[in-house]
């Protein structure tokens, strides 16, 4: 029952089922039960990046010159996102890693999760750039009730599981009495904060963070803090890997094949899941309230970016065999796919002519006028 | 214009290396932008991306034809769409119902992300490569994908 770092015994992988099967012992990727996940391990270090390799100076100028309540939109969308990058860079590893049972996908959770920093550190490459004192914006993300009102959604369901996990691996199935206090351990019960947990990750990656990703692309569709877009964009390139592996997921357990009881379990779900996507999009919508507060930008206010939640939050839910429940079908910010095209991300600066990378050439051209003033 | 004529002016405050920043002082940790191209208003994005010819239209490409072997048309129907659409020159589904004015939600266009998740209704698709997103039954991805037969599609949304 005890989590094992190498877990002893021998026995096939492959009759594995993803979480709650035998400890992974050797990290084997000559064959998988899933190839899916070690496809995506190969694709996601296929996409490394660092931040400082995107170039920000032209942004810090940018945000000097941002009216106020753009400031404000700008700086709270990016603490935002630093909130959600915060929460995936660890809890993946700290939930998922103890009970996973393949050696694909506990890789790929490592992975997964590891890129999830970078991003982390991406925010603090921005932060540090356009402003001359990030401690303010970091220690807000804490003291912003609006944003704290967000990571206790975001986080509760990850918390509940890595709880009864930890009863599990250490007191097993069955009543507990733990400082005066009854604790049921079921294993099906943890199945199921488990399924609900993936659902909200889901919700995190595929919803959350793309209306995030719309307010950073309308400041740059405008040609302001392009560097920053530049960096949402590679963000934008690792989640769209994410949410397809949490999607995997999420089907690999309907089908009811891998895990019987996840299957029944995910059929038992449905309705709550839908109710987790429908909390977001409400949520998501208060946010675009609190973002737009002091005025709209062009190409963005408080409307179209709720319509647009609502047209992501229908995606999502298809994408997992769920039905629609907004009726907006029509992607309001039909700007934002040129933005989320992730083929050319990495061109070279010298063949993408970004301006920043042309700082300090020599302006080589010539005109007659230039030598009006040389006399013989 | 050089990076150092920016410098002439004298800065009563010198430089601070963690102060306030100011965006009339002359010290940058990173050499000064020129202003002129950061304030163009207009996005280079779509410019990077669109691709330069109409892919449903034959390139001249050097390429050897095939003796007697025409590339297929197909037929494409898109539900809610009237015109007739066909599958001839372009590389992959999504680029052709692009040309043809359909357009579907995307953002990987290789495979992985899921974004264009179309219903195939009838008809059979081969893919150019193995599509890494999560496919429901009866769902194509048209960016990694080619018609065998006529199609007929049901757009998302």
């Amino acid at each position: 029952m005890a989590y094992q770092t190498f877990n002893q015994k021998s026995f096939d992988a492959f009759s594995q089922p993803m979480f709650f099967g035998e400890n992974v012992n050797v990290s084997r990727y000559d064959t998988q039960k899933y190839k899916i996940f070690e496809q995506l391990i190969e694709k996601q270090l296929s996409f490394f990046w660092r931040p400082e390799e995107v170039d920000l100076s032209t942004d810090r100028k940018d945000f000097a010159n941002l009216p106020e309540h753009e400031k404000h939109i700008f700086l709270s969308n990016l603490k935002y996102q630093t909130l959600l990058d915060s929460i995936q860079g660890r809890s993946p590893n700290v939930a998922l890693l103890p009970i996973v049972s393949l050696p694909e996908l506990e890789t790929w959770i490592e992975t997964w999760s590891f890129s999830e920093t970078i991003h982390s550190r991406s925010y603090t490459h921005i932060i540090r750039n356009v402003i001359a004192d990030p401690a303010t914006v970091f220690n807000d993300i804490v003291e912003n009730e609006y944003i704290t009102k967000r990571a206790e959604s975001v986080t509760k369901y990850y918390d509940d599981l890595i709880e009864s996990v930890a009863y599990y691996q250490n007191l097993g199935e069955g009543t507990h009495t733990i400082n005066d206090e009854t604790i049921t351990v079921n294993l099906r019960d943890i199945k199921r904060k488990l399924y609900l947990t993936m659902a909200s990750v889901n919700v995190l990656e595929a919803i959350r963070f793309y209306v995030s990703f719309a307010c950073s692309f309308a400041f740059a569709e405008r040609a302001t803090m392009e560097g920053n877009a530049k960096i949402i964009k590679l963000i934008a390139r690792d989640e769209a890997l994410h949410l397809t592996g949490t999607q995997h997921m999420l089907q690999i357990w309907a089908l009811g094949k891998d895990d019987p009881e996840m299957g029944e379990i995910a059929a038992e779900c449905k309705d709550e899941v839908i109710a987790i996507f429908r909390e977001a999009a409400e949520q998501e919508k208060e946010w675009a309230e609190y973002l737009f507060k002091d005025g709209s930008m062009i190409g963005l206010n408080q409307d179209i970016l709720s319509q647009y939640v609502e047209y992501i939050c229908n995606q999502r839910l298809t994408a997992i065999g769920l039905e629609t429940i907004f009726p907006t079908m029509q992607n309001p910010l039909p700007w934002i796919n040129a933005w989320l095209v992730s083929d050319n991300v990495q061109v070279a600066p010298q063949e993408a002519e970004i301006s920043s990378y042309l700082v300090g050439a020599i302006d080589s051209e010539v005109s007659v006028d230039d030598f009006m003033d040389i006399e013989l | 214009m050089l990076a150092m004529t920016q410098k002439e002016q004298e800065d009563p405050k010198g430089f601070q290396l963690d102060g306030e920043y100011d965006e009339h002082s002359d010290f940058h940790l990173e050499s000064p932008v020129p202003p002129s191209e950061a304030e163009s208003t207009e996005s280079q994005q779509t410019a990077f991306f669109l691709p330069e010819h109409n892919p449903e239209q034959p390139v001249d490409d050097d390429q050897l034809e095939l003796n007697g072997l025409e590339k297929p048309i197909h037929a494409l129907h898109v539900e809610g769409v009237t015109k007739p659409l066909t599958f001839h020159y372009a590389n992959n589904l999504l680029e052709s119902l692009e040309a043809q004015d359909v357009h579907l939600p995307y953002q990987c266009r290789e495979g992985y992300c899921g974004g264009c998740r179309t219903d195939l209704v009838e008809g059979e698709v081969a893919y150019l490569q193995e599509p890494m997103a999560w496919i429901n039954e009866g769902e194509i991805l048209p960016c990694c994908c080619v018609p065998k037969t006529a199609l007929k599609l049901k757009l998302k949304g």
